[in-house]
């Protein structure tokens, strides 16, 4: 038995001294959440990162994992992560950790470039500093099967709907085909809160937060509750609409414009995107930001530095646009040879920014790592009032509460469609 | 003409006759269970393995092609070509094969101490390592990771074997305590009246009718380094195993790639499973004894 022991703790001994020891890389960490799916993490190692004059190795990880990563590292004072990139709502969690050095000094050598003021001022995450330099951005758009279209009620622009209209059109096709063909992304890792968010609530009340119950939101909740008699069922499982699409099972989806490139990619002439359809108070949009961040006390800062530089270039920018579909964060022209599913989505959020009645919407801000449960409290609203046909206004008190409790928790104060407010955004 | 019609008649019974078995009830039923446990095991694998191997459109089609018509090899080309992947299986490899080494090298003796004698603990002990397994890693994640950082163990192929040595030490431990246990001691002491030292009666008599369970102790533990995607994936950075290289950009993939990336991450399962069954029969063997 001893040596059977013996045997095994030698073999183990053996193999950390033949597996443990890799050589340490000069290479920089580029640790990501965006880009995950395979075919995009491969093409921004071979096409993206292929022209960057350095050794980069692109990793792309989820959510979770990304930020024990970080944490960790911070924590054990011995980090190997170059540079970070992820979406602005990652930052705080960050920043708050100190886990992040400020890039003020690289936000300044980058001078030549003009990048959108909206997405710097967001980066700074409401400190003085700047944490993350704007990498890329997207947005919500609808997409639609083509086949959808003759059934859009009369008068109805697709370029220019609102949600009546989109409302008639879905009972249209449920009239014509005896199917529920609208769909949403309300699975567990879809991006359903973002649409309460961003898109209905400025849409029908002006606001995230501060009007979150009231005439208006009770309106809101019920006209959207006779909308879902006419959406898919089996939305409540939809993470990524371009799935859905594809299959034909829906056939007019809403969601993010890097899960809908897959559908505008394989069939760009089955299917179509338009703008967001819009409300009584405009049409609520909200346009989504990544940043790159350095972490603190990286191995090296100068090639982060480096990296970051390359990765804000014109040239770069366009390249990310091809291989995964984020639009560049930087004011410039488009070309005109971008591939098909870029073209389609890309006319959408143009048209959707630039519309008369364009009622822009931001990212949350200041919530910390109180982010989940922020969009927590508006899932929740949706499950009890719609699926589960709550009271409106009974639902909408409980809730205000809840969210009231959490802007104080956080202090956060508010943020576009709702005014400036000194101190915690106030829930009414 | 009648007569003619009886003999088709007969000839009918005699050809269905030699078809089909002369079954009893039961042995009908049993059958039917068998091929009905079978199909639950091999429809989704045939699925997978179909889905995989078509075109990326037939994915969506429906109503689906159940027969391998149109075979398109793009999507897992698509695989081989992935930076990182081989790499990626050869870690998964060493990872597997390490946790085998170790939940078998301390596995079994914990696991013939527990069968053999009598010490006060025993039942809190055989409780405990089932208890090892109530922690769910995921809150274990920070402080683990920060730990392997400052050992040195983080980002390593013996750091990740040792979580999952971990995960399948209480597998390996009462597998082997059953194991030793449905020896007869008798054998053991016959060898210590013929001269035996107690580790040479061990070796010599006990070793050679356990091995075949203990070879399916390991692949048990093979197998679970072989699926672990958690700590696989909090662990390692540059270093990462197959699952945890695929799944976390799998989940997120286009449906096709899903197919591909389980045929995959299951076909090399198999492969090791088809290689070492006749172990895992007579592990089975022993345990109905």
């Amino acid at each position: 038995m001893k040596t059977m022991l013996k045997t095994g703790l030698s073999a183990a001994a053996v193999s950390t001294l033949l597996f443990a020891g890799y050589p340490a890389s000069a290479e920089t960490i580029f640790l990501s959440t965006q880009a995950r799916p395979i075919e995009e993490a491969e093409a921004m190692r071979n096409t993206v990162l292929g022209a960057f004059d350095g050794e980069v190795d692109y990793i792309p990880q989820e959510d979770g994992p990304f930020l024990n990563r970080i944490l960790a590292e911070a924590e054990a004072g011995d980090v190997s992560i170059g540079l970070v990139g992820a979406l602005h709502g990652n930052f705080p969690v960050l920043a708050g950790a100190d886990a992040l050095a400020p890039v003020d000094d690289i936000m300044s050598s980058l001078g030549d470039r003009k990048l959108i003021g909206t997405f710097v001022e967001l980066g700074k995450l409401g400190t003085d500093k700047q944490h993350y330099v704007p990498w890329m951005q997207a947005s919500y758009v609808m997409a639609a099967n083509r086949e959808a279209l003759q059934y859009l009620p009369e008068g109805a622009d697709v370029m220019a709907l609102t949600y009546d209209q989109l409302a008639a059109w879905s009972a249209n096709i449920q009239a014509a085909t005896g199917e529920r063909k609208l769909g949403f992304p309300a699975g567990r890792k879809g991006l359903m809160h973002r649409f309460f968010q961003g898109y209905l609530y400025p849409s029908f009340t002006d606001s995230v937060v501060t009007e979150y119950r009231g005439e208006k939101a009770s309106a809101m909740w019920a006209s959207f509750r006779d909308l879902w008699k006419t959406v898919n069922p089996r939305s409540t499982s939809y993470d990524f609409m371009q799935e859905p699409l594809l299959a034909g099972e829906v056939w007019v989806a809403f969601d993010h414009t890097a899960r809908l490139m897959d559908a505008f990619n394989q069939r760009p002439d089955d299917f179509i995107a338009f703008p967001a359809p819009a409300g009584p108070e405009g049409r609520g949009f909200m346009p989504v930001v990544a940043g790159l961040a350095v972490p603190a006390n990286g191995p090296d800062r100068a090639a982060a530095a480096k990296l970051i530089d390359y990765m804000t270039q014109p040239e770069t920018q366009i390249a990310t646009l091809k291989a995964i579909g984020f639009f560049p964060a930087i004011e410039m022209e488009l070309p005109d040879d971008l591939p098909r599913g870029v073209q389609i989505a890309g006319a959408a959020v143009t048209a959707q920014s630039a519309s008369a009645d364009a009622n822009p919407s931001l990212l949350p801000v200041g919530l910390g790592d109180k982010g989940r449960e922020f969009n927590k409290v508006f899932m929740d609203t949706f499950q009890l009032i719609v699926l589960r046909n709550a009271d409106i206004d009974e639902t909408l008190d409980r809730q205000a509460g809840n969210l009231r409790k959490l802007m104080e928790e956080t202090g956060a104060p508010c943020w576009a469609p709702d005014e400036p407010s000194d101190g915690a955004c106030p829930v009414k | 003409m009648t007569d003619a019609t009886q003999e088709d008649l007969q000839d009918k019974r005699n050809l269905l006759d030699r078809l089909l078995p002369r079954w009893s009830v039961g042995q009908w039923l049993f059958a039917t269970i068998c091929l009905i446990l079978c199909l639950w095991v091999l429809l989704p694998i045939y699925l997978l393995v179909l889905s995989a191997f078509s075109p990326r459109d037939a994915v969506f089609a429906w109503p689906k092609a159940y027969l391998p018509f149109d075979i398109s090899t793009d999507t897992i080309a698509f695989f081989f070509g992935v930076r990182g992947v081989f790499s990626a299986f050869l870690n998964s490899v060493m990872v597997a094969a390490l946790t085998m080494v170790i939940s078998i090298g301390l596995g079994a003796p914990a696991g013939y101490a527990l069968a053999r004698f009598r010490f006060r603990g025993k039942d809190s002990f055989r409780l405990l390592i089932v208890m090892t397994r109530a922690f769910p890693i995921a809150i274990l994640a920070l402080p683990l990771t920060v730990t392997f950082i400052k050992l040195g163990l983080y980002d390593t192929v013996f750091g990740v074997a040792l979580v999952h040595s971990a995960l399948a030490l209480p597998f390996a431990v009462l597998i082997s305590s059953s194991l030793f246990m449905g020896i007869p001691f008798e054998l053991e002491e016959a060898a210590w009246t013929m001269g035996c030292t107690r580790f040479q009666a061990f070796w010599r008599v006990v070793m050679p009718i356990a091995t075949p369970g203990l070879a399916a102790a390991a692949i048990f533990a093979f197998v679970i380094s072989w699926n672990e995607v958690f700590a696989a994936t909090i662990l390692t950075l540059q270093h990462p195993t197959l699952t945890a290289f695929l799944l976390t950009t799998l989940s997120e993939s286009p449906l096709y790639f899903r197919f591909a990336g389980g045929f995959f991450l299951v076909v090399p399962a198999l492969v090791f499973i088809f290689a070492v069954r006749k172990y895992l029969f007579s592990m089975w063997g022993i345990a109905n004894r």
